[in-house]
């Protein structure tokens, strides 16, 4: 580090102080919005429940109408939501809801590119979940449609919207763990990831996570989150991987590998691991970016600073709360902690008050009321993605795959 | 087949056993796949309800409710309609409001929206009906500021019936399924027995019941205690007096439901009248005599529960028994 490096650091080290002892702990109440809205559903299972769930927090959003061609899931919509209109077919839902302002996409991912052009076309603001497309081709598609289109697009990755995220990559951006040295994140969950059904149609629809022609697997489902962060966070993609993957924990018939190992190499030497098993649950998800004066962990709701010994103490550290992970000491990063330390309520700030999928919906909702832009647009929604096909890549050819600056453009 | 499946929740352990009459990978894969379906049930219970997490649902109700009615999903509402149900059935010896109070005493480590009150001023928070207004739209809202939930006494019973209902959804016929032991839950009956036999405390005499398409759920007090201004706090208050129960040793009751006998459970330990039980359900009371023996007492309804001999029911609380339930 040059010593106009040095003074910028230090300048924005003390950014980042302030940061942390004024950004207000806005986070608890629910944002009211400028208007109501009207929003409908496509996708009524998993994820499709999570938003059900989360959009009863927003007084003034209505789900006006669900969509999903399985009948079971929709009466499962219908008792969750019952002022819903119903649809088994997206277009009858677009065609007949004129007065929607916004969708959510929550179905299989190999569904989701007709999804949302024909939902931009119908001029609705288009929430998709990520990864946005299992092909370069399709993610691309959406990337081109949400550009030509007039409403706004957010790539359901929860990453940017999230308080104690933004609050942890403020001080990483301003240096606070100086020279970054390797990322690494996790997925652990012992699950089969499987359906149950007993009826063959049933189980090719329910159960498309298992299907090579369809699905990136966790690469895609689950690390394309992680690898949207790290981009957040470093402000760099990587340029090559290497991986494998295996089919350790459930010989169960199928073909999709249950623990995954990759490698990504990213400009200046700096390498990132990305695990992800189904058989073990052993420390669940995390990322981690390890710097010379300190390490960062992003866990959902938490993350937690370590610093080095020789690393400088801030001045509101006195205020922190540490939690003690074996042999290391983790500063608890809480959104608005100086005013929380005044009212003697430090503690009540841990963790955030809703799920991370919470803010991505506000971001969006929010987007959507104020004609400003989501923090995750379908363009990052295409990167996170590309990164995640070339995974899948070089996992199956079992050699190291280049992520050309092409397949990031929209070309 | 038989394939087990268990999950750490709600601060207790869940297990799930699930019997399938074929055998076969496709069908351990299947069975499996279900039970996972249920687990996670489990865990969207626990998110949902927990008292300990800063992004509960249960959390921004308590941030919330006081000063504007907040919306709930349909199965949650429908546990605060069976809370507020069994509240007034009990006479307020079963009553979520309790939160305040456990804090005061203590007996939560920590809860993210309860101010540190005196007992005293925990005494006035507590209060189902005069507290807690259940609205149209499914909306919940607190009458004062203070007040808050704890759902302990009936959460892990809510799960289970969910489970059992995602596990009957998925064509499950046979499975037993356990939140801490202390709450179980039956679908069918095992291959080749009438039910899944379950018995009530460690002894080997001890009474014995066979589950099947039944719930049955058992509250002890000494199950987890603390120590407050010098003596010991058993973990079940008494919502009505604010004090630690000083009734019954322990209680069981058997429902079709597995969140009404946790509930019912708590509120006989309470006080260990049940005059308001439904007819549905049976209840087993353990008690002191007038000697002081450890009697097991009360039966009400038409037991299912066999007694086979009754040495092991009363000791529960003494014994301290981390799984006061058994399959046998």
């Amino acid at each position: 580090m040059t010593s106009s490096d040095r003074r910028s650091f230090l300048k924005g080290a003390a950014g980042a102080a302030a940061a942390f002892a004024f950004q207000p702990d806005l986070s608890a109440t629910p944002r009211s919005l400028s208007a109501p809205l009207r929003v409908g559903l496509i996708g009524a299972g998993r994820q499709g429940r999570k938003i059900m769930g989360e959009l009863g927090k927003f007084e003034d959003v209505t789900l006006a109408a669900v969509c999903d061609s399985d009948d079971r899931r929709l009466s499962g919509a219908k008792r969750r939501a019952p002022q819903a209109t119903l649809y088994s077919e997206h277009k009858a839902m677009l065609e007949s809801e004129g007065q929607l302002d916004a969708v959510f996409i929550a179905t299989p991912t190999h569904q989701h590119r007709s999804l949302c052009e024909d939902a931009l076309d119908a001029g609705k603001h288009v929430y998709c979940e990520a990864p946005l497309a299992h092909t370069l081709e399709d993610a691309k598609a959406i990337a081109r449609a949400a550009r030509a289109a007039s409403g706004k697009f957010q790539t359901g990755m929860a990453s940017r919207s999230n308080p104690v995220y933004s609050l942890a990559r403020s001080f990483v951006r301003t240096g606070a763990i100086r020279d970054t040295l390797s990322l690494r994140s996790q997925f652990k969950k012992k699950t089969s990831w499987r359906t149950p059904t007993s009826d063959p149609a049933r189980d090719k629809f329910l159960n498309w996570r298992l299907d090579p022609s369809i699905s990136l697997g966790l690469v895609g489902e689950v690390g394309t989150h992680h690898f949207d962060a790290l981009h957040w966070f470093t402000g760099q993609y990587p340029t090559s991987v290497r991986g494998t993957g295996e089919i350790l924990a459930w010989k169960d018939g199928r073909e999709v590998a249950d623990t995954v190992h990759c490698e990504f190499q990213f400009p200046g030497g700096v390498r990132s691991q990305w695990e992800a098993s189904l058989g073990t649950s052993f420390e669940g998800e995390y990322s981690l970016l390890a710097g010379t004066m300190g390490t960062v962990k992003l866990a959902g709701t938490h993350a937690w600073m370590f610093k080095e010994a020789d690393a400088t103490t801030f001045e509101w550290e006195v205020y922190a709360t540490r939690q003690q992970f074996h042999q290391d000491e983790g500063i608890i990063l809480i959104a608005g902690a100086t005013e929380l330390a005044a009212q003697g309520k430090l503690k009540e700030g841990i963790g955030l008050p809703h799920p991370p999928l919470y803010y991505a919906m506000e971001n969006f909702l929010v987007a959507v009321g104020e004609d400003s832009d989501p923090c995750c647009s379908a363009e990052e929604g295409l990167r996170a993605a590309a990164v995640a096909i070339r995974a899948a890549e070089a996992i199956r050819t079992g050699t190291e795959v280049a992520i050309p600056e092409k397949d990031f453009s929209l070309e | 087949m038989l394939v087990r499946l268990a999950l750490h929740a709600m601060g207790t352990r869940f297990e799930l056993v699930l019997e399938g009459d074929e055998d076969g990978p496709g069908a351990e894969a299947y069975l499996r796949a279900a039970g996972e379906v249920a687990l996670a049930e489990v865990e969207q219970v626990d998110a949902r309800l927990s008292l300990f997490r800063r992004d509960s649902l249960l959390s921004h109700i308590q941030r919330n409710a006081a000063e504007q009615p907040v919306s709930v999903d349909p199965e949650t509402f429908a546990l605060f309609e069976l809370c507020a149900q069994v509240c007034e059935a009990t006479e307020g010896s079963f009553d979520p409001t309790i939160a305040p109070l456990m804090r005061a005493y203590l007996l939560h480590d920590e809860t993210a929206t309860t101010p540190l009150l005196t007992l005293e001023q925990a005494r006035e928070c507590v209060g189902w009906k005069k507290r807690v207004q259940l609205l149209a739209d499914r909306r919940i809202a607190f009458s004062a500021p203070g007040t808050a939930l704890d759902l302990g006494a009936i959460a892990k019973g809510h799960a289970l019936d969910l489970a059992i209902e995602v596990l009957r959804d998925a064509g499950i016929t046979r499975a037993l399924m356990h939140g801490g032991t202390s709450t179980v839950a039956a679908i069918g009956h095992p291959l080749g027995r009438e039910g899944w036999p379950i018995a009530l405390g460690a002894g080997p005499n001890a009474p014995r019941v066979l589950l099947r398409d039944d719930c049955l759920a058992v509250s002890a007090p000494g199950a987890r205690s603390v120590q407050h201004e010098g003596r010991r706090v058993d973990h079940v208050l008494d919502p009505r007096e604010g004090l630690p129960v000083q009734g019954a040793l322990v209680a069981a009751t058997l429902s079709r439901s597995a969140a009404e006998a946790d509930a019912w459970s708590t509120a006989l330990l309470v006080n260990a009248d049940p005059k308001g039980l439904p007819p549905h359900m049976e209840s087993l009371i353990g008690m002191t005599d007038q000697e002081g023996e450890r009697v097991p007492t009360h039966w009400f309804h038409r037991p299912r529960i066999t007694c086979t001999g009754l040495s092991g029911f009363c000791d529960i609380p003494q014994s301290r028994q981390a799984t006061p339930l058994q399959t046998v």
